[in-house]
């Protein structure tokens, strides 16, 4: 491939920034320079979809209503672990409101098997897990009708509890080895692993080094057992979709991170092209990590429709979401870490197990490994597999469950070594980004008015924390946009790719409009729908980093293609041709130009069209991470037990920052979801009956406004050089750090030390009765 | 919601209707007529069977200035009720039990959740939905100050906060920030838009206080 | 939800014509063939949607004339229509002068939302949000079956006294602050009978009857309920602390109402919500604080004194040491 040389900016501005060469390929645009000398980028540009979600205009999966869509609802399993010994819906079937019935396959968590017999099902694996389906002419019908259906069990012991999963003699769950394919959401998981009674692993990651030295060579070692809970999702918007089957392909509207994992799990499963299905994604309520795939849920929609002929609407109830529409797994992480006397990491070994269910997943990540400079490195982390529905992928998967003991322990470390938190972590870390962010953080807080660990006089006590984050740059290079342009002035972008709500269709816009010299609002983005070209999944924060540099590359083609067109109109070469301000210009002649809108009515064709794709990394697949400092001020009273966070400061990279005010609010949410997860929420399950017995909003604890406390942002800008928009995703970054925060500003309020989440009265009580 | 395969419905009467005629042009044979609200039943109704349903009523509410005329079980909520038969989808339902607040729309001037009203209990009620908030083109302030305050994200609990906070804006002009947390204590986020709806509330506060 | 019929009663006969079961009866024996009474509706929503019941008749008595509204007299005190909403308590200035715990137990119940449409009457009828209870899962002795799963389960929330049979916990806290201010409950029953029980005897411990957590049984409705006038020395206030400051149930709330005699306490009430099956006043902390100044001494102590026959479960010991402060701070802020 020809290749040329761009001159790109690199660094941070106002401490590093310089310039550097990157060979790219020949067809890639112009570098563009820093956010201060853009017109579109990098702007607080309002949502481009805004108005309509105000209105009420946007339409949902669940908002979908087709010709003659029936209802589907699913009879789940109301035992954690049974055998089937027979299903019956003869009654069922004929109940005149309901139009198909079908009896999901063998493989239920994938649900691919078209054999409908009851012999196919041995077991059942968790409560809620789908057994039977209906489409029904309304949702009550639905649930009534299910009712009719009558299955015998033969009910088995179950295990649900994470230690009593552990033990030698508890209930089997797999009998073989299981493995899984990746999600789409950032986890890791590592294959053919061995699997003794329920305990699956040790994956070992990337170990460095020699441990047991390294630990001999420190002048402290401390290890501490740190507990983490199961975090629910809970997107507003439940997991579902509206499935039409025609004998030749399938149209899916489905609330999904991955527009194109749907539709190729639908081809698969249902024996079509990819290209005769088509997923439409508008607009989708959340997912967190948590929507990829047809789900079986889809699976069985799709169903009904080839069996009744008509679409299908199938939506989870709340009820149904907690039971089974995934969760980030609980921890149990026992770190050891050795240091110097000089602060200097000589060794981090940690051993870890959680459980996902019957599902993988449940392991710390791999900040431990990445974060800090330290010689010596080793890791076992071991899924247990317990009769409960399978967990998912959820912001910064590992991440935030490994940084809570990781940043935990680290202020020990520096405690003892009388060092104070912010000072030790210039001495270990290595990353510019994060130095910068602990300096303008620290500054924006008031670190340097901490105190010292249970000083406050009084029963309320106030305290201050901070911890880091770390989050590899993926990217996803299977990432193509189309850029329109009509004769009529439209401009269009379209790609496949959604959005979930994090601002996707906004900065597509942004960039098309700075690439053209145009403004946001002319450009109308058509995306999440796979008829157009394929974006990535929204997950692991590869969106902006992946799909923006395609629209950008796509936009730089499309202009291209329109110099050339009417270059001879402005008597002059393609090559000389430039866009600004509406117009298109002769370099360096301004008052020979043409606007925009007129040299697109001079076009050869109605529609002019370029595609382009994300190309790969400048200069080499990134190595270095997405860094963030978070800081915290909390009020803890201790004669209740109750803790509050205040404040949080929160300094971010995310390479070149796009939309200024879109990235504030992922990282709003990231730093309310960490809040939650330190103080309030946690599945809380019935160790009798194997039942989630929070499964509604009532009493799963999420933060509403009187839990937000006051944040700040501070969002650095960072150019790597690394594509052509250099932009990279926020989502999972924000969300790894505050949890961590607040329970180190915890200690410092109370000066003791909460080794397991969520935070609660008691444990405060009970930490400080020990105390 | 098809409801093609339900058995005919009731009728109500209409406003203005005299009762004697309703009951004459319905034949008197089947049990359910009913009269909507206290006190206009008369002393002739008395002996009638007033009860309703299990199948489908036809009740008249007024949804954002526009009277309509919907037929309902009596289980089917307000929210059930909106979006699929009036094809109201920018009401949410989200919890379904009253936790969360994205249904709220306004009955009788008040924010409540739509979730957990049954459609009967709007009655000759007057609703105002997300969709009926705007006038005309003319986009209510907090509606303007979302946009303007990227108050939205995935945008599943936008039209809950924004119909609570503009009901607050309408009752008390001169809120603040604490009255808005106390209006929206039961509006749910998941996207974590909280901090920006707190800004685009305080900032329409200031815009209405202009207009 | 099931199909049900719908009757808009339009007075209270027709409504207790109708009625032949409770919510209660209707979990305990069955809901086949009830006809259940609905004001606000949000509870009686709750248990239909969870499928716990599947009444076949809802007796709207919102339609009701009459039954609402609020009417505060000097000297022969208040006095609140069952039908009267929770958001039209919270906004009347009556009561958020002369009662001042009630508006705040008012103030800090449910959701602005739910406020605008719960009532009273439903908000004390309400049975309790024990997670075991309200899963149809769980087939508990107060549905009916033959276990408690909290005594051994997940009772974090649970009672802290009182809590041998059932452990769970009642779920209004307007009735804490109504029980610490002597409110009477007035129930109409068929034929229009009236009869005042006091707020004391309104509710069922588990322990007398498992099926139910009031007196109140089929054919008969809350119509109003009815508090004393506070003399002029006399202070109140309410602390409810939940899980979530934004709306949540309470883990423990306390309302306390003193009489003073300069700075002295001449009579206490101390009523603590969450903490019993049903709210209970601490006759030992009320004993141990009149006669006394409050300080934060004698806070503390009476906090003791409230708690010295707590007998908490595996998981709910800090609830023992959150009624000790907040008893003990709702004193020290009465004054």
């Amino acid at each position: 491939m020809d290749k040329k040389t761009l001159i790109m900016p690199f660094g941070i501005p106002g401490h590093n920034l310089t310039q550097i060469e990157r060979e790219v390929p020949a067809d890639e645009p112009p570098a563009w320079p820093v956010n201060a000398e853009l017109k579109e980028v990098g702007k607080s540009v309002k949502r481009v979809d805004a108005r309509a979600k105000v209105t009420g205009q946007a339409k949902y999966t669940s908002d979908i209503q087709l010709p003659g869509m029936l209802y589907g609802k699913m009879l789940r399993s109301p035992y954690p672990h049974a055998r089937i010994r027979n299903i019956d819906t003869r009654q069922v079937e004929r109940h005149p409101g309901v139009l198909a019935v079908h009896i999901l396959g063998k493989d239920i968590s994938m649900a691919g098997s078209k054999d409908e017999s009851a012999d196919n099902y041995p077991e059942v694996k968790y409560i809620g897990q789908p057994i039977v389906g209906v489409a029904a002419l309304n949702d009550n019908t639905a649930i009534e009708a299910l009712k009719l259906v009558k299955i015998d069990y033969e009910v088995l012991p179950f295990v649900v509890d994470l230690e009593k999963a552990r033990m030698e003699g508890a209930p089997l769950v797999f009998e073989a080895p299981v493995e899984k394919e990746a999600s789409d959401g950032g986890e890791e998981i590592e294959k053919g692993l061995s699997l003794s009674g329920n305990v699956r692993g040790p994956s070992r990651g990337q170990p460095r080094g020699d441990t047991q030295k390294g630990f001999a060579e420190s002048d402290i070692v401390i290890e501490r057992t740190y507990v983490t809970q199961v975090h629910m999702h809970n997107p507003l918007e439940t997991h579902g979709v509206v499935v039409d089957w025609k004998p030749d392909g399938m149209l899916i509207y489905a609330s999904t991170q991955s527009t194109k994992g749907v539709r190729d799990e639908f081809a698969q499963l249902f024996g079509f092209r990819k290209s005769q299905v088509r997923v439409i994604t508008e607009y989708m309520g959340g997912g967190f990590g948590a929507k990829y795939g047809a789900g079986n849920f889809g699976v069985m929609a799709g169903h009904l429709s080839r069996k009744s002929g008509r679409p299908v609407r199938l939506m989870l109830d709340r009820k149904e979401e907690q039971l089974t529409a995934g969760f980030r797994p609980n921890s149990v992480h026992q770190l050891k870490i050795g240091a110097k006397k000089d602060g200097k990491l000589s060794a981090i070994q940690q051993r870890s197990y959680g459980t996902a269910g019957v599902g993988l997943g449940a392991g710390v990540g791999s900040i431990a490994q990445n974060m800090y400079e330290c010689p010596n490195f080793a890791t076992e982390q071991y899924d247990i597999f317990t009769h409960f529905s399978p967990g998912a992928a959820w912001r910064a998967p590992g991440a935030v469950q490994g940084a809570f003991g990781l940043e935990s322990l680290i202020d020990e470390i520096a405690e003892s070594l009388n060092i104070d938190p912010l000072k030790y972590r210039d001495i270990i870390d290595k990353s510019e980004v994060r130095k910068v962010e602990r300096q303008k953080g620290a500054e924006l807080f008031g670190w340097s008015k901490r105190k010292k660990a249970g000083s406050d006089p009084g029963p309320v006590k106030k305290g201050m924390g901070l911890a880091q984050s770390s989050w590899p740059r993926f990217t996803h290079l299977d990432s193509t946009a189309e850029v329109r342009l009509f004769r009529d002035g439209a401009v269009e972008v379209r790609s496949g790719v959604q959005d979930l709500g994090t601002g996707t269709k906004t900065i597509l816009a942004q960039v098309v409009a700075e690439e053209l010299g145009l403004k946001t609002e002319d450009i109308t983005v058509r995306i999440g729908d796979t008829l157009f070209p394929d974006g990535p999944p929204s997950g692991g924060s590869v969106t902006a980093g992946s799909i923006t540099p395609a629209a950008r590359n796509a936009a730089y083609q499309a202009k291209l293609k329109l110099f050339r067109q009417i270059a001879s109109k402005l008597d002059t070469t393609p090559d000389k041709l430039m866009t600004a301000d509406g117009k298109i210009y002769v370099t360096g002649e301004p008052s020979k130009n043409i606007s925009f809108a007129d040299a697109l009515k001079q076009m050869r064709t109605e529609q002019l069209t370029a595609e382009a794709s994300r190309s790969d990394d400048y200069g080499g697949m990134s190595r270095d991470d997405l860094g963030s400092v978070q800081f915290a001020e909390v009020t803890v009273d201790t004669e209740t037990g109750f803790v509050k966070v205040d404040r949080i400061v929160a300094a971010h990279s995310c390479g070149r920052p796009l939309n200024i005010a879109q990235i504030e609010s992922q990282i709003n949410g990231g730093i309310i979801h960490g809040i939650s997860y330190a103080l309030y929420e946690s599945r809380v399950i019935d160790d009798q009956t194997g039942q989630m017995i929070n499964v509604n909003f009532d009493q799963y604890k999420i933060p509403y406004a009187f839990e937000i406390p006051d944040i700040r942002t501070i969002i650095l800008e960072e150019y790597p050089a690394k594509s052509s928009t250099d932009a990279y995703g926020i989502g999972e970054p924000a969300n790894i750090a505050t949890a961590v925060a607040v329970t180190n500003a915890i200690y410092n309020a109370i000066g003791v030390r909460i080794f397991e989440l969520p935070v609660t009265p008691a444990k405060i009580l009970d930490a400080l009765k020990r105390a | 919601m098809q409801d093609d395969h339900q058995k005919p419905r009731q009728e109500l009467p209409k406003k203005g209707l005299s009762r004697r005629g309703f009951l004459k042009g319905a034949g008197l044979t089947t049990a359910g007529t009913v009269i909507l609200q206290g006190g206009i039943l008369g002393a002739e109704a008395a002996a009638v069977d007033k009860t309703l349903g299990p199948d489908a009523v036809t009740i008249q509410l007024k949804v954002n200035g526009i009277q309509r005329k919907i037929a309902v079980e009596p289980r089917i909520t307000l929210a059930d009720a909106l979006r699929d038969k009036l094809n109201l989808t920018g009401t949410k339902v989200v919890c379904d039990r009253g936790s969360c607040c994205a249904c709220t729309v306004w009955l009788n001037g008040k924010p409540v959740n739509s979730c957990m009203t049954l459609a009967m209990d709007a009655t000759d009620a007057e609703v105002v939905t997300i969709e009926g908030l705007a006038q005309e083109d003319k986009l209510h302030p907090v509606q303007e100050a979302f946009i303007d305050h990227d108050a939205t994200m995935c945008g599943f609990c936008t039209p809950g906060m924004v119909m609570t906070t503009a009901h607050l804006l309408e009752n008390k002009p001169n809120a603040n920030l604490d009255d808005i947390k106390h209006a929206i204590r039961g509006n749910a986020c998941r996207c974590g838009t909280h901090p920006k709806v707190f800004d685009a509330a305080l900032a329409a506060v200031q815009k209405m206080k202009k207009s | 939800m099931n199909k049900f019929k719908w009757f808009n009663a339009q007075n209270i006969e027709e409504a207790l014509e109708r009625t032949n079961a409770t919510v209660s009866d209707a979990i305990n024996r069955g809901s086949a063939d009830s006809a259940i009474i609905k004001s606000g509706g949000i509870e009686l929503l709750d248990f239909i949607k969870e499928g716990i019941i599947e009444p076949a008749e809802i007796i709207n008595i919102k339609s009701i004339p009459g039954l609402e509204g609020i009417a505060f007299d000097r000297t022969a005190g208040l006095r609140i229509g069952a039908n009267t909403t929770l958001a039209d308590i919270e906004n009347n200035g009556d009561i958020k002068l002369q009662y001042l715990a009630l508006h705040q137990a008012v103030s800090k119940a449910a959701t602005p939302q739910l406020r605008n449409v719960s009532t009273l009457g439903g908000n004390i009828a309400q049975r309790t949000r024990c997670w075991y209870f309200r899963s149809i899962d769980h087939p508990c002795f107060r549905k009916g079956g033959t276990t408690c799963f909290a005594q051994n389960g997940e009772n974090q929330m649970h009672a802290i006294m009182n809590n041998g049979t059932c452990c769970s916990v009642h779920a209004s806290s307007v009735a804490t602050a109504l029980l610490a201010y002597g409110a009477t409950v007035e129930i109409t029953s068929r034929g229009g009978q009236k009869k005042d029980v006091s707020i004391d005897d309104f509710f069922v411990n588990p322990f007398t009857d498992i099926r139910r957590e009031s007196v109140l049984r089929r054919g008969e409705i809350i119509t109003a309920v009815n508090i004393p006038a506070q003399g002029k020395n006399v202070k109140s206030w309410y602390i409810k602390q939940g899980e979530r400051a934004s709306f949540d149930w309470a883990l423990a709330d306390v309302a306390v109402v003193v009489e003073l005699s300069g700075k002295r306490v001449r009579k206490a009430a101390i009523a603590m919500g969450a903490a019993s099956p049903v709210p209970v006043r601490s006759k030992a902390a009320e004993e141990f604080i009149t006669g006394k100044d409050i300080n934060a001494t004698t806070a503390a102590e009476a906090g003791q004194k409230a708690m010295e026959n707590a007998t908490p479960l595996a998981k709910n010991g800090y609830k023992v040491d959150l009624f000790k402060t907040i008893v003990k701070r709702a004193l020290l802020e009465s004054v």
